[in-house]
């Protein structure tokens, strides 16, 4: 557990949470982006603003792999799953992520056939153990899992495995960051930057973020002290003048990624000309599609899928959410109609969601209370 | 049930991985353990010739990086 436990000493917090503190400018208030889901669910989970003077706001970012799936995409997959003899396989927060004609539990019930796997190599085994069946990766998340994605094509592809195919839907960190950035109506003052993202991509391609925009990003790991560390790291920037990419999480970044990784990257995907987010809309060059090269594990290719934009329900404020404008307690829904069980939004299905993270560890009832009080 | 609730948030589809040690090598795969003993098989093309007692960065049962000094 020694892992663990040295990052999350309390008397630690309180000593980390007095320096920062003591670096803030009076009368000056700090908006600092945690981009990744993972982050804003340690946040939620061990309090971690409240080691924060009240100057330094948190601001959740669109890392969430789950939240960010249109709703469009969630009906492509069923779209699939329905097709004879075909078994989709996806990761199992996916299972619950409304899309226009419910998810793909909902599409289970109605006689599909879509299994939650761990791993995309989970689904290879299935195609290897099902010849006669067609198997179907429903492929999310950022770079952290599109290697893994992108080494079972590879492994697919080497043992000749016909009967698999991956329906793409990984995503890029950078492009996103640059869409909140360009967002009228939020104004940061830096960024913690995602953790195991830059495990793959590293800490060179944030440095434009402090080059262009003058701010400082600390790539963080996840542990609460990690977080709080990140902040100091930050504030420190910020006294000395400066704004620059930093790497908090030594320990398991290299500012150069995984070379290794990137390059089976590059093989496997190609870059699509535009992605729709949900939340944020249609981004440049902001998702992976598989490269030509591998077009017979293309899903896109061997199936008629719908390819319709659908609009998100009309009570649903992800967008605001997933970019930082709204807090997860300042949506209509939240808590009442939309909860971890029923959720109208993305935010609310995976535990990395701000909704669900913010539903899941209570705060939310403080928050609201407080709310109350000053109306 | 569906849910991903497990410890460090989403393991199999946020950025979230987890610390595994290297117990077995089998070709491009590695049997593994996690920090509480449980053992999980994990590709191990993404970071190199792997060895017994290493640690790894695990993610979606891919090893996607080394772990130094941890
Ligand atoms: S409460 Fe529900 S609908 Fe509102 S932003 Fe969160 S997930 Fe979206």
């Amino acid at each position: 557990m020694r892992f663990v436990d040295e990052f999350r000493d309390p008397e630690l917090a309180e000593v980390l949470g007095r320096e920062i503190a003591a670096l803030c400018e009076p009368g000056r208030h700090y908006k600092v982006m945690e981009v990744c889901g993972g982050h804003t669910h340690t946040i939620y989970r061990y309090g971690v603003q409240d080691h924060l003077p009240e100057s330094i706001e948190l601001v959740h970012g669109p890392g969430c792999p789950v939240c960010v799936i249109p709703m469009g995409r969630v009906d492509d997959g069923i779209a699939i799953a329905e097709q004879d003899g075909v078994i989709l396989t996806c990761f199992g927060d996916m299972m619950r992520v409304p899309g226009g004609r419910g998810s793909f539990l909902d599409a289970n019930a109605r006689g599909a056939d879509i299994r939650m796997v761990y791993s995309p190599l989970d689904a290879l085994r299935i195609a290897r153990a099902n010849p006669d069946r067609q198997v179907v990766f429903y492929a999310i998340g950022f770079e952290t899992t599109a290697p893994s994605t992108a080494l079972t094509v590879l492994r697919a592809k080497q043992e000749g495995i016909s009967n698999f195919s991956v329906f793409c839907n990984h995503v890029t960190i950078i492009p996103a960051i640059k869409a909140i950035l360009d967002s009228p109506d939020l104004r940061l003052d830096a960024f913690i930057g995602p953790g195991h993202v830059s495990t793959v991509i590293g800490c060179r391609p944030y440095e434009w973020i402090s080059r262009d925009f003058g701010m400082p990003l600390v790539c963080a790991g996840f542990e609460p002290l990690d977080l709080l560390q990140s902040v100091y790291m930050i504030m420190k920037q910020f006294t000395e003048g400066r704004a620059e990419v930093e790497n908090q999480y030594g320990r398991v970044v290299q500012y150069d990624g995984n070379p290794v990784a990137l390059k089976v990257l590059a093989d496997v995907f190609a870059l699509r000309p535009f992605f729709e987010w949900r939340g944020l809309g249609s981004i440049a060059h902001s998702a992976l599609q598989l490269s030509p090269r591998y077009a017979d594990f293309d899903a896109e290719l061997r199936y008629d899928i719908p390819g319709v934009r659908v609009a998100d329900p009309k009570a649903c404020q992800c967008g605001e959410v997933l970019k930082g404008v709204l807090k997860p307690w300042e949506c209509k829904v939240f808590g009442t109609a939309c909860t971890p069980e029923t959720p109208i939004g993305t935010c609310m299905v995976s535990s990395e969601g701000a909704c669900a993270a913010y539903y899941n560890y209570g705060q939310y009832a403080k928050q609201r209370l407080t709310l109350e009080v000053l109306r | 049930m569906t849910s991903c609730s497990s410890e460090p948030g989403c393991i199999t589809c946020g950025d979230v991985a987890v610390p595994l040690t290297v117990l077995a090598v089998d070709g491009p795969d590695a049997t593994c353990a996690d920090e509480q003993g449980r053992h999980e098989v994990i590709a191990t093309e993404l970071v190199g010739n792997v060895v017994p007692g290493d640690r790894l960065l695990a993610h979606a049962g891919v090893a996607i990086e080394r772990l130094t000094g941890v």
